[in-house]
């Protein structure tokens, strides 16, 4: 098994109309895989689909090798499949530690009669992958604030972090650039591949083309809940469908120059701390 | 058959009462999103007017006399707040005065009461979260009963009813031909809740006022960029809502005591969700319905085969609570939650990184208090040291999970009766006890722990709504089951043993490891036993330490994680039922092990002592000390009735009634929601340590600048 998500005709229905609709999808482990497409196509509604937040009508959704159609949102995080939402929804009464550590280690039946004991289980693989996230989104200067004591970009670089915390299998990124700054964005596209070295895979839905385009392997294009193509950057970038639904030839090129220089500049200072 | 009949048509006047206080809380929360708790409280204020205009002619306001007795106050004649108005001469009317005067000052006093609410509770609260706001309309609940005890003396009256609903009217023999006979005042009492309902209906469709109302309701955004004042309209609303329950509570006086109105909430409650919170007629029939199904079921219950030991009578609070938990599982997903302009933030509830510090310094200082070195503060001492016991339970359930649950006293009062049953053994164990109990006869220790398991599962019984139902919803939920548990099985004779229905001696064999704990003192015949303050001070500082480290922990995280966001959590990874239970079982624990100690401190427990507003009395004082800190828990045991500050202050002010303290107690509960959130005294004093203490005061904490990393460290080691 070398896919670490696989769908196929995965069918989400409001009310008649079909938000997904037989969407056929495949993440291989390891890989880098973008979903994009207009307003309204659908993107976050697949999210939500494979995680369990919305009930799908019809098809399958198959992660590391087993069917997870069946579980709840929390089942499928605890195997490691682990999202971020689009509209933040942090933890705001705790502070932005706190925040990672509630996604780090999981719950044993017996875990609350440790920590009435103050014996809490301290195991250093979840720290060092706290320190990462921390390390790798640049907050680490913060890591005691509460989140709402920070910008909204930071906000969302909270989000990420939270769910890298988790140390999934697979990370679903909801438009994880979008109401960032410049400095912001940068610290997110110069990292993201890093994710990759971290024994993970990710999935990446966002508005900002030059994004997607620059650091995935290969991208899905959605418009209207049906997948309209998918290939490589290089063959989405240059896709006559993909160009009339939704780049538009002149637009979608200088967005994928501005991305491309976004991500150079990024290495070019070498990791710097927002 | 017919007597069934006869027993459901016979509801129709608790269900017209119902109906009645349904319509009014659907209105307040058209008004303002609000669900009312204290409506029924409104209602029995109203009454208690009504009723001594018509037997003293005073008008009593709905505030006391708080103002000390100090001598430049004297001097300056400032020492008395006018509370009572003489406004009959009995010489000038003979026999009663008359009615429609007496009516129309009942309603301006209930219009008064509807704008304090508007003006001092729920303007400032309008942007509160809603733990904020339940436990605003709880403040408002506790503060008009604990008035109506100052004032009227919380006594039953007799009652002075309204003219055509006298009791003395002729009933209808033989109804319908089914063989039974039924007060007329039934139907007119029908009557007038229909013609309540209607009124209120027409005016919700017809008039420009109540269409904007319904469009703020529906979208508050909306109805102020329409140039709609939201808070304009939520006052008027709210007056609106208050003249319904003095209406109601007048109408409905000669049925009933006015001291019963404020439980009477949890069917009007019942009535407004099967309305949904909009539909007038809804409401009306839901009222209507669950005052028959009470009525026919305590007829039904009447019956051979109904298991002895659930209360007959019990049935009749149980319906209510029935109809709650069927609307709110198949209909809870539908009901209106009012998205307000904007929401604050939920009280903080920093871990604590000294609680060794404070624990010892904690505990000495109740050792020294104690008996073991002088013996004057032992009952007081005690008395606020089982409190916050009691009050570690609700910092768990509300304080970190956000659950608010009204029911925890309750469960601490079934787990201390059931210690008693547990271990009685059929022999007298003291002088002073009145009643045998028999029981399993286990050894004290078996007994503690069966005990606390028993409050754990029915506190786990209770639990089980919320994990469908959240927020205010649950809040309601359990309220009526405080008043369900207490006439179902507190009061049950044949589980609590006999004489459980008016009295009931502490749990005999008062021994642990052949020690005697009990707090009744032999030798001076006072409850000051020294042995009993010292393991009551080990428990609750065990506990207290406990729940602190809970919140140290990852359990602890997690239920904050819960409390701030269910959908992240479970995204997170954290199965929220689990933890939800998780969170009411430990809770319900500590609530138990309270009760079964108070059991051990005075002379006798009574279903009376676990009584829903002593429970909310405490809920108010854990909320004030800080609900979401175990330091907030010390504060809040220190405040209580009973404890040690009231005992202070007996010592300065001379004597200050329970009532007192409680109405004191519900204004403080407001003022800290509005002001810090609930984050209580505790983080008011810890927060004037990092930041500056004003910065509380600002409208939006959201504005406050990023602090930085060391400043929070200074705040969370200021709390214990």
């Amino acid at each position: 098994m070398s896919n670490i998500l696989e769908t196929s005709g995965l069918t989400v229905t409001f009310g008649g109309l079909n938000a997904c609709d037989k969407v056929d999808l495949e993440v291989p482990k390891g890989q880098f895989v973008g979903l994009i497409g207009p307003n309204g196509a659908g993107k976050t509604t697949f999210i939500d689909a494979i995680t369990g937040y919305v009930p799908t009508s019809a098809g399958s959704a198959v992660f590391d090798g087993e069917d997870i159609g069946e579980l709840k949102p929390h089942e499928r995080a605890q195997r490691g499949l682990v999202r971020t939402f689009q509209s933040l929804e942090l933890f705001e009464d705790l502070s932005v530690r706190d925040n990672l550590l509630v996604a780090g280690y999981e719950s044993r039946w017996y875990s609350f009669i440790l920590d009435m004991l103050y014996m809490p289980r301290k195991d250093q693989k979840v720290e060092e992958q706290i320190e990462w996230a921390l390390e790798i989104m640049g907050l680490h200067d913060v890591a005691d604030a509460m989140p709402s004591d920070l910008s909204h970009g930071r906000r969302k670089l909270v989000g990420v972090a939270r769910a890298l915390a988790a140390s999934p299998k697979l990370i679903l990124l909801d438009e994880p650039a979008a109401g960032l700054d410049t400095a912001e964005s940068q610290i997110l596209g110069g990292h993201l591949r890093e994710f990759l070295d971290h024994d993970m895979s990710v999935f990446l839905i966002d508005h900002d083309m030059g994004l997607v385009l620059s650091v995935c392997d290969y991208i899905y294009v959605l418009d209207f809940g049906k997948i309209i193509a998918q290939g490589t950057p290089q063959e989405v970038r240059e896709s006559e469908t993909v160009k009339k639904a939704y780049l538009g030839e002149e637009a979608g090129e200088i967005q994928a120059q501005a991305g491309e220089r976004m991500t150079s500049l990024q290495h070019d200072q070498g990791g710097q701390d927002g | 058959m017919n007597q069934f009949i006869i027993a459901l048509i016979a509801g129709v006047g608790t269900g017209s009462l119902y109906a009645m206080l349904g319509t009014g809380v659907v209105v307040a929360f058209r008004g303002s999103g609000v669900i009312n708790l204290g409506h029924g409280a409104v209602a029995g204020y109203s009454a208690y007017v009504f009723n001594e205009l018509r037997t003293s002619g005073d008008l009593w306001l709905p505030w006391f006399d708080i103002i000390p007795e100090w001598g430049f106050l004297k001097t300056l004649r400032l020492n008395n707040l006018p509370t009572r108005i003489h406004v009959f001469d009995f010489e000038m009317y003979i026999g009663k005065p008359p009615i429609v005067p007496t009516v129309l000052i009942s309603v301006g006093v209930s219009v008064l009461i509807g704008l304090m609410m508007h003006l001092l509770v729920f303007r400032p609260l309008r942007n509160a979260p809603i733990l904020g706001k339940v436990i605003g309309s709880v403040g408002v609940l506790l503060y008009l009963d604990s008035v109506i005890a100052v004032n009227f003396g919380g006594q039953n009256r007799s009652s002075s009813g309204f003219w055509v609903f006298s009791p003395f009217s002729d009933p209808v023999e033989n109804f319908l031909g089914l063989g039974g006979t039924i007060p007329r005042a039934n139907f007119y009492l029908l009557f007038a809740a229909v013609i309540m309902g209607a009124v209120v209906f027409l005016l919700y469709r017809y008039t420009k006022f109540g269409i904007a109302t319904r469009a703020a309701d529906e979208n508050e955004k909306g109805a102020s960029l329409l140039g709609y004042s939201p808070q304009m309209l939520a006052g008027v609303n709210w007056v609106f809502s208050a003249v319904l329950a003095g209406l109601a509570g007048i109408l409905f006086l000669h049925k009933t005591q006015p001291s019963l109105y404020a439980t009477f909430i949890v069917g009007g409650l019942g009535a407004a969700l099967f309305g949904r919170l909009t539909s007038i007629p809804m409401t009306v029939a839901g009222g209507l319905i669950i005052g028959m199904m009470s009525g026919g079921g305590v007829q039904l219950a009447n019956n051979d085969w109904w298991p002895n030991w659930l209360e007959i009578e019990g049935v009749r609070t149980f319906m209510p609570l029935l109809v709650i938990i069927l609307v709110l599982y198949f209909q809870g997903d539908k009901l209106p939650i009012r998205g307000t302009l904007s929401v604050g933030r939920q009280p903080h509830a920093p871990a604590s990184n000294n609680v060794a510090v404070g624990t010892i310094f904690a505990v000495g200082f109740a050792l020294l208090l104690s008996n073991v070195f002088v013996s004057k503060w032992e009952s007081v001492l005690t008395a606020a040291v089982v409190a916050t016991l009691f009050m570690f339970s609700l910092t768990v359930l509300v304080g970190y999970l956000g659950q608010i649950s009204l029911a925890n006293y309750s469960i601490a009062g079934f787990a201390a009766f059931m210690m008693v049953r547990f271990v009685g053994d059929g022999t007298l164990q003291r002088e002073a006890d009145y009643y045998i109990i028999n029981g399993l006869d286990m050894p004290t220790i078996l007994g503690f722990v069966c005990a606390v398991g028993a409050g754990t599962i029915l506190g786990l019984l209770i639990g089980l709504p919320a994990l469908r139902i959240r927020g205010v919803q649950l809040a309601v939920v359990t309220m009526s089951s405080v008043l369900a548990i207490e006439e179902l099985l507190t009061k049950s004779r044949s589980l609590m043993g006999d004489g459980a229905a008016a009295i009931q001696p502490t749990p005999s064999k008062p021994t642990w490891f052949g020690q005697y704990i009990g707090g009744y003192n032999k030798e001076t015949f006072r409850t000051d036993y020294w042995k009993y303050s010292v393991l009551l001070i080990l428990i609750t500082a065990l506990v207290g330490v406990a729940v602190v480290n809970l919140r140290r922990g990852n359990t602890g995280r997690r239920f904050l994680a819960i409390r701030a966001n269910e959908r992240a959590a479970a995204a997170a990874g954290i199965n929220v039922k689990n933890a939800k239970m998780l969170g009411f079982g430990i809770s319900s624990a500590i609530a138990s092990m309270a009760g079964i100690m108070l059991a051990y401190k005075i002379p006798a427990i009574q279903a009376e002592n676990f009584a829903i507003f002593s429970g909310l009395g405490l809920l108010a004082f854990v909320y004030l000390g800080g609900i979401t800190t175990g330091y907030g828990a010390v504060v809040g045991g220190l405040l209580v009735a009973g404890g040690m500050m009231p005992e202070f202050l007996n010592l300065h002010f001379g004597d200050v009634e329970k009532g007192m303290i409680n109405a004191v107690g519900a204004v403080g509960l407001i003022v800290n929601a509005i002001v810090t959130g609930g984050e209580g005294v505790a983080l008011l004093q810890s927060n004037a340590l990092g930041k500056e203490p004003l910065a509380l005061l600002r409208r939006n904490p959201d504005e406050d600048d990023a602090p930085a990393a060391d400043e929070d460290n200074a705040t969370e080691g200021a709390s214990v």
